[in-house]
């Protein structure tokens, strides 16, 4: 029972780490982080419950003040954004990603990891972000997906890609660290 | 050069000729702040830093051939998952082939005695062995210069004396920064930094001694104190 | 811990946070309903005027917060301009403007204990769905405890990396990291075991 609560709480950490250590940017205007990728990372490593309540953790510390979002971003004003969307749709990316860890058994993990970084990373994220998106802004389809999902799509398949390996690269080095394939 | 408001090193200027340095300090001196500035990865706010007349802050390429640093701890260190594509990673940047890495990696290892090492995963590597991987892939690099930022801590007495022990034969010049003094004693050179100045600059035997009894009367006090923070 | 706080101080500074929160889920509620230019507009005169209440410093203070903005602005104007729709841009604009320096507000203004208090208060008739609010509070403190942790062997691995290489540290760096996280996470739950661990109706 510890296990889950620390390792819930330091995954969250990690989702913060990855934004606020200057690592990478993906260029294309807006600056995109490995922030994204840990909360992929959340759901292939974790699994679909853990690392939903990880990705819960995160938001609810944003929310509640810290500056936690890449570039120090955070309070509640940035649930105010009509990209608040991807906030929202976070928890659901790292449990769909994890649901496909933990379904799809197959030994290759850089695919597998990488397919459910996409899938939930990508696919479910986007399902929740662009209907907020439409919403929030009185905006049709077509203007949601070229404002809310054009600019992001090339990054966000890299860091999917990306995820995969990196997971497999844990997976590696320390088998039993996999907590969606315990 | 200054962080977060207030001044880390201050007026420092050196002319580092000899082939055994030590650096001695209190924690919060600046020696991990010195030390990343000599080897490039920070920049000075004013100065700069000359390794074999090249620019290690401006012209990192030709940096990673002259100067390479060791740092404290290996978990903190090493990226990569095996011993090879750990002592290969630095010579891939620096625009070997992978013929000529292969052959690098050989020799390194081989130096050491541990040319059975190559596929070794990390994790399998006791603290001491990670060290010495550490140590490996930065002499993989052949840099004229190495700083070492206390890379001995936390290791015990005779895998310390080992790994100094394989510093003692190797040619480079080290910039050694400790607190175990007596690494330090057959040094040439040896410096004592103090709040981001030079409070001592001699021989062992004149600046050691003086650093100890400073310590000791700092201990005697209320040590807690005088953290700056 | 960087916080988002105003060192400024202000008359909201000391209502507690629970009605702040309140007034800004009524305020941002009303917001999102009304459509009209004119409210929109009356609406982010009356935000920027209560931000002007503490004062200038403050009040340039929650102007830079808005800064992060810019991008949206650039991509709704443009839309907006390039589909003659300015009306409903401006409308846009002006209400995540609004909502977002509101929301500000409150963040600026509320200190971090308040509001883990009032998180965990309000967290409590959520027991039976499995969420406590000891536990909360627990994960809260590692998370904060663990945070600056993380960052600095972030920050080590990255200068592993630039002492060796001229590029700027690559994905490869996250995966000590993790591990690094992983046995963080080990220890602890080792050292909370040890102290005790959590009781039993706690679990």
């Amino acid at each position: 029972m510890e296990k889950n609560i620390v390792i819930i709480a330091l995954f969250a950490a990690l989702i913060a780490a990855l934004g606020l250590v200057p690592k990478f940017t993906l260029a294309s205007g807006i600056p995109i982080t490995a922030q994204s990728m840990g909360i992929m990372l959340c759901g292939t490593v974790l699994g679909s419950r853990r690392g939903a309540q990880a990705v819960l953790l995160f938001l609810l510390l944003v929310a509640i003040g810290l500056p936690l979002l890449a570039g120090g971003r955070g309070g509640l004003g940035v649930f105010g954004t009509p990209w608040a969307g991807f906030l929202f749709g976070f928890p659901f990316a790292a449990f769909a990603a994890g649901l496909i860890m933990e379904r799809w058994r197959s030994d290759n993990i850089p695919l597998v990891a990488g397919c459910a970084a996409a899938i939930g990373g990508i696919a479910a994220l986007y399902a929740v972000a662009v209907p907020y998106y439409m919403v929030a802004v009185s905006a049709g389809l077509d203007q949601a997906l070229v404002t809310a999902m054009l600019p992001f799509m090339p990054g966000d398949i890299l860091k999917a890609i990306l995820a995969g390996y990196i997971t497999a690269g844990l997976a590696k080095a320390r088998p039993d660290s996999l907590l969606s394939r315990a | 050069m200054a962080k977060s408001g207030h001044l880390i090193l201050n007026g420092i200027t050196l002319d580092l000729t000899t082939s055994r340095i030590g650096f001695v300090g209190r924690n919060g001196s600046g020696k991990s702040s010195l030390a990343r500035v000599v080897c490039g990865l920070i920049k000075p706010d004013q100065g700069q830093v000359l390794v074999d007349e090249i620019d290690v802050y401006k012209d990192r390429r030709r940096a990673l051939s002259k100067i390479g640093i060791l740092f404290q701890n290996p978990d903190h260190q090493i990226i990569f998952p095996t011993v090879f594509e750990e002592v290969s990673f630095g010579l891939i940047q620096q625009g070997h082939n992978k013929d000529t890495v292969r052959h690098l990696v050989a020799d390194a290892l081989a130096r050491f005695g541990k040319a059975d090492w190559t596929n070794r995963s990390v994790s399998a590597l006791s603290q001491g062995q990670r060290h010495l991987v550490c140590l490996m892939s930065v002499l993989a690099m052949q840099p004229s210069v190495i700083v070492l930022d206390e890379p001995f801590t936390g290791l015990d007495r005779p895998i310390t004396r080992q790994l100094t022990q394989m510093l003692s034969d190797i040619p480079q010049t080290l910039l050694h920064i400790s607190h175990d003094l007596n690494s330090l004693r057959d040094y040439d050179r040896v410096i004592w930094l103090e709040r981001g100045t030079i409070q001592l600059d001699g021989t062992p035997q004149t600046v050691l001694p003086a650093y100890c009894a400073a310590m000791d009367a700092l201990g005697g006090q209320d040590a807690f104190a005088d953290i700056p923070g | 811990m960087l916080s988002l706080i105003s060192p400024v101080k202000s008359p909201y500074h000391k209502v507690p946070p629970g009605p702040k929160f309140f007034l800004l889920m009524v305020a941002s509620i009303l917001l999102f309903l009304n459509g009209n230019l004119y409210f929109q507009a009356s609406a982010l005169v009356v935000v920027l005027g209560l931000y002007l209440v503490p004062g200038m410093a403050f009040f340039t203070a929650g102007l830079r917060m808005l800064w992060p903005l810019w991008p949206f602005v650039v991509i709704v104007f443009l839309w907006h301009t390039l589909t003659f729709d300015i009306v409903s841009g401006l409308v846009i604009i002006m209400r995540m403007f609004s909502a977002v320096a509101l929301a500000n507000l409150v963040t600026m203004t509320s200190q971090l204990d308040d509001v883990i208090a009032l998180v965990t208060r309000v967290a409590t008739p959520f027991r039976r769905f499995g969420l406590k609010p000891k536990v909360l509070a627990l994960l809260i403190a590692l998370f904060i405890r663990f945070l600056p942790v993380l960052i600095e062997k972030g920050n080590l691995l990255v200068e592993s990396w630039r002492s060796r290489s001229t590029r700027r540290a690559g994905w490869r760096v996250v995966v000590p990291l993790a591990l690094l996280a992983l046995d963080d996470a080990e220890m602890v739950a080792e050292a909370l075991r040890a102290r005790g661990g959590l009781e039993p109706d706690e679990v």
